[in-house]
Formats: C-alpha cells, structure tokens, sequence
C-alpha cells in the first residue's frame, strides 16, 4: 500500500515543554488512522503538525514524497487547499458567508475545475450530507451537527488525498456525531484517507488503526481494520480492553 | 492604589492598542481645539490690545492738495458724536527712491504699497513696536513697518537712503513699525517712522505731501453716515476713505482665513476622535462580552457596570485632553506668530488662559455626554445573550447567499467585495474618515489655489488683464489721463485697453436718506466680474452695484435706483449685483458716460499682444510717466495684495494636509489593529483551508482600499460643492464684499494628486498592518 505520509523524529517543543517527543508515523494511502490519549498528551499537536498547519521544532514530514517542514507559506497553503481536507471540533465556517458559500469557497480559490463543476459538486456533497435545504442560510442560524456537515463538505470540495479531524464530533450530541462518523466512514470507503484525533471510543472504533499517545511519545497502536457497521460493537469492546491496558 | 486606577492600568496593560488610540485622539482632538481657540483668542485679543494703544481713527480721509482745516474743524465741531479729530501729514515717496543697505543692497521699487513718510503722532493713531511701546525716533533714524519684511530682508541697523527731487538722507533702521491701520498688504498705503526733526527737514522738499483726515466718534458704528454728510460738504477729499470696520477686518483677513481653517478642521478632527472612541469602546465591550455577562451574572447593576468603565474613559480623556492641551500651548507659537509679529506681544490676560480651558471643559464634557450614550448599551445586554448565546454589541451582520454565482473573478476579490458590501456597517469608521479627511485636505487646498489664482482677482473688483494703470484724484487729473491715453494709443505692442471713469454720484439708501455711491463708467464696465445674481450693465440705464452696497441700498437685481448728479436725478435699473472687495466694497458699473462730473479716478486696463513681456512694459512705463502713476502688472499687484494671505494660507494648509495625512494613517493602523484581532479566528479558518498569509493581506487591502476610494471620491466632490458654501458663507459673515466664491480648482491637485497620496497612505498603512498576519499560528488561534 502506498505511503501517505511519513513523519519521522518529530520533536515540537512550545516555551520550554516538550510537547512531541521523536515521534515515527506512517500513514498509508486509503486508511483511517485515530489518534487517543489522555488530555496534554499531545495528539493535537501531532496532528497539526503532521498537516503542517503548525511547525515541528525537529523531524521530517513527508507527504506525497515532500517534505512539509522546508515548504514555504504559499507553496503549504496549496497543499492544504488541493491535497488536504480539516474538520475541527467548531466549524470554522466564514460567518459573512452563506452555508454554500463557504462550501464552494475552496472549490473557486483552487481554480483547478470550473466554477459551475464547484457550484455542481457542491450541490451533490450538500445533497450526500442532508443539508442541501439550508444552502443558503446563515451559517450563525443553523445548529452545530448541520455546521460540521458543511464543514465536512468544504473539506472535500478540493477531493482532497486525505481528510484531517481534530475532535469533528466533540461538540456535537450522540445522534449529530453518529451522522457525521457516518459520512466519515463513507468517505474513506470512496479512497480518501482519514486522520482524526478523538477522546470518543465510538469514534475511535470506526477506525482501521488507532494511535495512542502519552507524553509526547507513541505509546501503542491497535490495528482494527475496515470498518463494518455490524461490527461496531465488537470492535468497541476490543478498544475498551485495549484502553484498559493503556490504563487510559 | 485606588481601585479604578488599578482597574485602568490592568485594562491599559491589556488593551494597549486600543487605549493608545483613544488616548491619542483626545490628545489630538483637543489639541487642536485648543490651537483653534488660541488663535482665535489671541487674535481678538491682540487687535483689540494693539487698538486700545495705537488707537487708530474710526473714520479715515486720504486726500491730495490743499487741505482747508478750518472748514473741517467747524464741521467736526458741529457733528453730533465726533470725540476727536486730527490731520496728519505725509510725505509721499516712491519705492524707487528709497534704497536699503544692509547685507545686501536693493530698492523698494517693486512695493506696490504707497509708502509715506510720517512722524510719530501726539494723541492718536500711534505707530508701536512689537511690545506696543508708542516708538521714538531720532534724528537720521527710522521706522520700518513690519510688513515690508514679508517682501524684503531688512535688519536693524541696516541703512535706508532717500534720494527724491535733488534731495538725498540716510536713515538708520532702528525700529519695525506695528502700524493699527495700514499693516495688512491689502490696504494700498503703509507708513515709515521718521523723527520730528528729520520730518521738517523734508516737509515740501520732497515727495508729495498727502493727509490723513482722522475723526474718532463716540460710537465707532457712526463712521459711514459721517462719510456721507462729509463727502457731501464738499470738505477735502481727494482720496481713499476707509471706516474702522474696514480697517479691522483688513488688517485680520489673514489670521482669520487661518482661524476660521483651524476651526473648521478641528470640529472635524472633534468629530472624527468621536467616531474613533465608539469604535475603540464597541471594540472593547465585545471582546469582554463575557466579563460584563458574568458581571452581570454576580449581580451587578448596568449603572455599576457602566460606571466601571465610565469612570476609565473618564480619566482617559482628561489625560488626553491635558496633554493635548500642554501641547497646544507649545506648538501655538507656529500659528501665532503673525499675529504677535503684526499686533505686538500679547500679554497673557485671564482671556487667553481661561478660553482654551474652557473649549477643553466643553470637549470634555461632550467626550463624557458621548461614552455615556455609547455604553448605554451595556443596559440591553441580557446575561443569556453574553455568556450562552455570544450575542455582542454590534449591529448584526447581514449575510446573503450568492457568491458562488460568480463566473469569474479572483476569489480575494471576490470575497473582499462581497464582505465589504454586505458588512458596510463594520467598514463606517474608515469610509467616514477618508470622507472627513479629504474635506479636510481639499477644501484649504481649493482656496489656497483660488487666492493664488490669477482670476481671484474678479472679486477685488477688477477684470483680469496684463496691466492696469491708476490715476487718483489730485492735481492735473486730467492732464495725466490725457498722457496715458496718448501713450496707450500710440504703443502698438497693445492688443486693446479699456477706460473706465470713477465719479461720484447721490442715492436713496435702505433707510430713505440720501447718500454717495461711486460709479466706475466706461465701455464693458462691470464684465468679467463676479456676479452673485444678474449681469455687466448692457444699456445706458443700466447699473450694477456691488454686493455691499445692494445691501445699503436695500436692492435687489432688477429694482430701480435713482441717481442723483449735477441737478440731474435719472433711473437707472439694476443688472447685476457683484462681489468686490475694492474700495470696503461699495463700488458701481454703469456704461453710461456721466459725461460733466468731476473724475475722482481714472482707471485704464491693458491687454498687450502675446510676445510682450508685461513686467518690462510696465518699467518702461513707469520711467517713461515718472512719478504720480499707478502702473502695476496684473500679477505684482495680486502677489502682492493676496501674496501675504496666500503664504499663511499654504502654511496652515500644509500643516492641514499633514494632519490629514497622518490622521489616515493613524486610523487605519488603529482600525486594522481592532479588526484583526476580531477577525482572528476568521483569518485562522481561511489560512487553515488553503488562502496563503498574502492572499488574506490581499483582502484586506481590497476591502479597506475600497471604502477608502469611495468615501475618498464622495468626500473629494463633496469638499468641492459644500467647501464653497462653507468659505462663501463666512466670507459674507465678514462682510468684506465677497458672499459667494466660486473655487478656482486645480483639478491634478484636488481631484487627483490629493486623493491619490490619500489612497497610498491608507493602502501603504494596511499593507504594513497587514504584516501580523504572517505570525498568526492557526493553531493557537483555532484553539482560542
């Protein structure tokens, strides 16, 4: 299987601390990796810094065969808008801008397709997700599943390589953050890879592999494979016990 | 510590930018007041202390030739309400015979001002120096007036040499004349000191003798009726006649175009500190939108919150207003000095302390009436809407869906436009002070050009020409209007003249008494002036009269007026009321030839074919005519009438630019320094999915360049249509005979230059605020 990313030695340190220390991860093409941890334990910042959203103090990220940690700002912004997709725990929608609005947003900055193909793909994404009555509301006026929905849609406007979460369901209730692993799940199925990182076993379960930090250091990682709805449950008591011995 | 004071500096510690700026725009809004009021105080005060010394005369009557005193003292004597009246000599002399020498050597050929000599008077109309001392000079000593300075470089103990009719004297300069009646360069004459001894010495030597007819009444408002009854008792008169209110305004026109701009720009810096402050306090009640919620949640009152901040804002201004204030004080001397240089050192009264105190009082007050009404808002904020719902202060932005339907423009475009347009509200700020800044700048910059232009010279009464030649009354009137016309007729180099006739002939004023109007006659008398309503007089019954005498007279264009001359009353039909400001402004222009009566004045106006040198021409003249003709180039006599205005003017100007400059700056620094921080988590999201640090630098630019370019192009042609109301209105206000100027635009300056350098700056200022973003750590921002 093809290699997505490789990160190796990565070392972040932020006024002193030592957040990551000399971590290796291998991230192969069409997988869905999640990270856990106890809090301070520095999935996030494993995760920001795999996406070169933020800077490693030491180490080497390779993403499709470069290097993320030599790229300049512009050279980083275009991997992010083409190569990568994010969801974060809020949405970060644009608040001056409609639902669909801030879907397309990425579709026309990328220029890679034509606008009425961005406007079309993001009809059929909003239509995949369930919010294509909502178009064109206010992203303030609609609730937090529907805007992680949104944000879920604008991550794959670009049909990034790979899609980055950092806790998508976190604030969202059981039945939101069930619909969105759902699509999630969905996503990867169709080829693109999935790194998130969560607290939830629920989420984590619907994984192939799952990462488990503590102290800036990869401490164990448990191999689930593709997930199945009918196997959720199995699987979830599979990472409870793991957890246990994680003593997490 | 005093718990506010605490409150204030942890606030201060957290909230640097913003409470910089506040306190900067108090220091500068009530600096500037204060400046305002300084000049304005400084000036009142300074004319009014130079006058009580100088005391110059209510009504004044320059005249050439025989004087019967007699027949002037019986008047005065028998005139209800005169208090003192006197006849001073002067002893008339050309620039031309007068040399300096000092560092190096020139004459005062090129003054355009009648320069006379006198001697110090006993009771009245003294000539002082700078510290108001009444001046004496000795034998082989003289006095200078100060204005001469403007023009030329003359230091004490420099030597003056007088050479005049065979007679030649040196003259040590010992002192700079303050002079209350003739100190302004739009006054025709100005007067040098001489001693008692050295004055007899000359007296019918040299020069020609003119005198200075000086009345003081009890009431100084009684001056132009007494010109009428004088005039018409037939008593000496060959000569300018000017009232005290005339003399006053002249002699403050300067200062007061300066106070008036500095007034004019304050208000609007006042106004322009007041938005800054809504924006900084909304700024600063957002961001703690949660700390007021919890305030409110523990129980305290809108009044105990508003207090709280009240209270800060409270002794922030004061600080920035005594700042401003102390600074004032300092840089005032700038505006000032022409004021102390002309009027004399001021001492500092109870006046000049207490007014600028009290504009700071009044800034104060308003200040504090202002961030009451802008924290009102504290009230409606419920403790829901601050800790659950993350409801602000602010107007609600609105958002439409509709940007995906566009087919082609660049995405920061794109975005910039469609925020901007569909956020005005978040942009007031930076719209409405690109439109007051560019009020501020162009309209000194469009009257400055006007004064300098050549074609201001329509609202002094005269047409635009290449030379005109003056012969006032006095002896051999006739004789030398005959040699000038003999001169123009035979020089070919003229392309056409025109003559005009002064005479004086009787009316009915407003209040049904008779009284002296002075009509310009001639072919095409009155074309090219400025007319505020109707035209030049086309027929023979036809007059136009100036805008000041319209208001004597009580008419309007189209009334009749009946003209009263040699036992002879004709109606004549108003044409057209202009603006001049010759001769205190009450001038007539008629076609008709009032063929029999007396000149008082002959005027000629010249035009030369396009190879002629004009200034060479009128040289030639001058030394061909000698002494005794008014022979000035066109624009000599505007440079030097307007040339004193018009420097202060570019001064104040200037500084007015400047400030205008710099305001912008500071604003959009201030602006993008609170928007960003606003706008942090926005900027992490569209870095965060693929905009680049120059892409969101871009925007900003757009959006900010965008509401700079349209309240830059409302402001500029607004300034351009209410400057003129502004200018013309206190022009009128002054009563010097213009009420309605039409700006005389350069159009590279005003609509291009100007706004451009506007542009620059702001963009210049956004790009450099924008530089931040390049730190911003996504990260760290999501996460806040």
């Amino acid at each position: 299987m093809k290699t997505i990313i490789q990160a190796k030695g990565l070392w972040k340190e932020l006024d002193g601390t030592k957040i990551l220390k000399g971590i290796d991860v291998l991230v192969h093409e069409g997988e869905f990796v999640a990270i856990m941890g106890p809090s301070g334990s520095g999935k996030s910042t494993l995760l920001y810094n795999i996406s070169g959203m933020d800077r490693v103090t030491k180490g080497e990220i390779i993403f499709n065969g470069e290097d993320l940690a030599n790229l300049d700002d512009e050279k980083m912004s275009n991997i992010r808008l083409n190569k990568m997709g994010f969801i974060f725990q809020q949405s970060h929608l644009l608040k001056t801008l409609s639902i669909r609005d801030n879907i397309v947003l990425p579709g026309f900055k990328a220029n890679s397709n034509t606008r009425e193909n961005v406007n079309a793909f993001a009809e059929e994404l909003m239509k995949r997700t369930g919010i294509d009555h909502i178009a064109d509301h206010d992203v303030k006026k609609v609730s937090g599943g529907q805007l992680q929905r949104a944000a879920i849609c604008r991550a794959l406007i670009n049909s990034p390589d790979i899609i980055f979460g950092d806790e998508p369901t976190g604030a969202l209730n059981s039945a939101s953050a069930k619909e969105i692993m759902d699509i999630i799940n969905q996503v990867n199925v169709e080829g693109t890879t999935v790194m998130l990182v969560t607290h939830d076993t629920n989420v984590a379960a619907r994984a192939d592999r799952v990462i488990f930090l503590s102290d800036g250091n990869i401490t164990d990682e448990i191999v689930l494979g593709k997930y199945e709805e009918k196997s959720l449950f199995e699987r979830k008591n599979k990472m409870t016990q793991w957890l246990i011995k994680q003593e997490f | 510590m005093n718990i506010n004071l605490k409150i204030l500096k942890n606030d201060f510690k957290r909230n640097r930018a913003g409470n910089l700026a506040l306190l900067l725009f108090m220091t500068l809004a009530a600096g500037l007041v204060v400046v305002a009021t300084i000049v304005v105080t400084q000036l009142l005060t300074s004319m009014t202390g130079m006058y009580e010394t100088a005391k110059p005369p209510h009504f004044l009557q320059m005249h050439k030739g025989d004087i019967y005193q007699e027949a002037i003292d019986e008047f005065n004597s028998n005139y209800d309400g005169v208090t003192a009246w006197q006849t001073v000599s002067m002893i008339d002399v050309y620039g031309d015979d007068l040399k300096v020498y000092g560092d190096s050597e020139f004459s005062l050929s090129e003054s355009r001002l009648d320069i006379g000599l006198v001697k110090q008077n006993k009771e009245y109309d003294f000539l002082l120096d700078k510290e108001r001392n009444i001046i004496t000079v000795n034998k082989g000593e003289i006095g200078i007036p100060v204005i001469l300075l403007d023009f030329y470089d003359i230091n004490l103990g420099d030597t003056v040499e007088l050479t005049n009719n065979g007679v030649t004297k040196e003259f040590i300069v010992t002192a700079f004349v303050h002079d209350a009646q003739m100190n302004s360069t739009l006054a025709s004459s100005t007067r040098m000191l001489i001693s008692d001894v050295d004055f007899e010495d000359l007296f019918g030597k040299v020069g020609e003798i003119e005198y200075l007819i000086e009345v003081y009444f009890t009431d100084k408002s009684m001056a132009s009726d007494y010109q009428t009854a004088y005039q018409n008792e037939g008593l000496p008169q060959d000569g300018q006649a000017v009232t005290y209110t005339i003399i006053f305004m002249l002699s403050a026109f300067r200062d007061i175009v300066m106070a008036l701009i500095l007034i004019l720009v304050s208000i609007l810096l006042v106004m322009v500190a007041l938005m800054c402050i809504k924006y900084t306090v909304m700024a600063s009640l957002e961001e703690e939108i949660s700390e007021i919620g919890t305030m409110k949640a523990i129980g305290l009152s809108f009044k105990d919150i508003r207090n709280l901040y009240l209270k800060k804002y409270k002794i922030m201004v004061t600080v920035g207003i005594i700042i401003g204030y102390i600074l004032a004080l300092i840089l005032s001397n700038v505006f000032t000095d022409h004021i102390s240089n002309t009027f004399g050192k001021q001492p500092i009264s109870i006046f000049t302390i207490s007014l600028p105190l009290a504009t700071c009082v009044i800034v104060y007050v308003i200040t504090n009436h202002y961030c009451r009404k802008i924290l009102k808002k504290l009230k409606k904020v419920t403790v829901v809407d601050a800790l659950v719902n993350g409801k602000g202060f602010g107007k609600k932005e609105r958002v439409k869906d509709g940007l995906y339907k566009s087919k082609k423009m660049s995405v920061n475009l794109l975005l910039s436009m469609w925020e901007t347009l569909h956020n005005l509200s978040g942009f007031v700020l930076v719209f409405l002070v690109m439109f007051i800044v560019s009020g501020i700048m162009i309209v000194p910059m469009n009257l400055l050009n006007t004064m300098k232009s050549k074609e201001f010279i329509n609202y002094m009464g005269s047409s635009m020409n290449d030379i005109l030649i003056e012969i006032e009354s006095g002896e051999n009137l006739n004789n030398k209007y005959e040699i000038i016309k003999k001169l123009l007729n035979e020089d070919t180099d003229i392309k056409e003249f025109k003559e005009f006739k002064r005479v004086r002939v009787e009316t009915i004023n407003s209040e049904d008494e008779w009284m002296n109007l002075h009509v310009d006659s001639g072919y095409k008398a009155g074309n090219e002036l400025k007319y505020i309503d109707g035209r030049a007089p086309s027929e023979e019954n036809e007059i136009a009269i100036s805008k000041l005498n319209a208001d004597a007279l009580g008419k309007s264009n189209g009334d009749s007026i009946i003209l009263k001359f040699n036992d002879l009353q004709m109606n004549f039909i108003i044409s057209g009321i202009y603006q001049d400001v010759t001769s205190g402004g009450y001038t007539a222009k008629s076609i008709y030839n009032f063929a029999g009566i007396e000149a008082k004045k002959y005027q000629f106006t010249v035009n030369f074919n396009d190879d002629v040198d004009v200034k060479e021409k009128a040289s030639e003249w001058n030394d061909k005519l000698g002494g005794g003709y008014d022979i000035e180039p066109m624009e000599e006599f505007i440079n030097q009438t307007l040339g004193g205005v018009s420097r202060q003017l570019q001064v104040t100007t200037i500084a007015v630019v400047l400030i205008g400059i710099l305001l912008a700056a500071f604003i959009v620094v201030l602006f993008m320094k609170l928007r960003l921080a606003k706008d942090v988590a926005q900027i992490a999201a569209m870095k965060a999915i693929g905009f680049t640090n120059y892409d969101v630098r871009k925007q900003y630019l757009c959006k900010i360049g965008l509401v700079s370019i349209v309240g830059i192009f409302i402001g500029t042609f607004i300034s351009n249509i209410l400057g003129e109301s502004i200018v013309s209105v206190t022009l009128d206000m002054m009563g010097i005979g213009i009420s309605r100027i039409t700006f005389i635009i350069n159009p590279l300056i005003a609509f291009i230059i100007l706004p451009l350098i506007l542009l620059a700056v702001v963009i210049g200022m956004t790009w450099i605020s924008t530089r931040e973003i390049r730190e911003y750590n996504i990260i760290s921002l999501i996460n806040e």
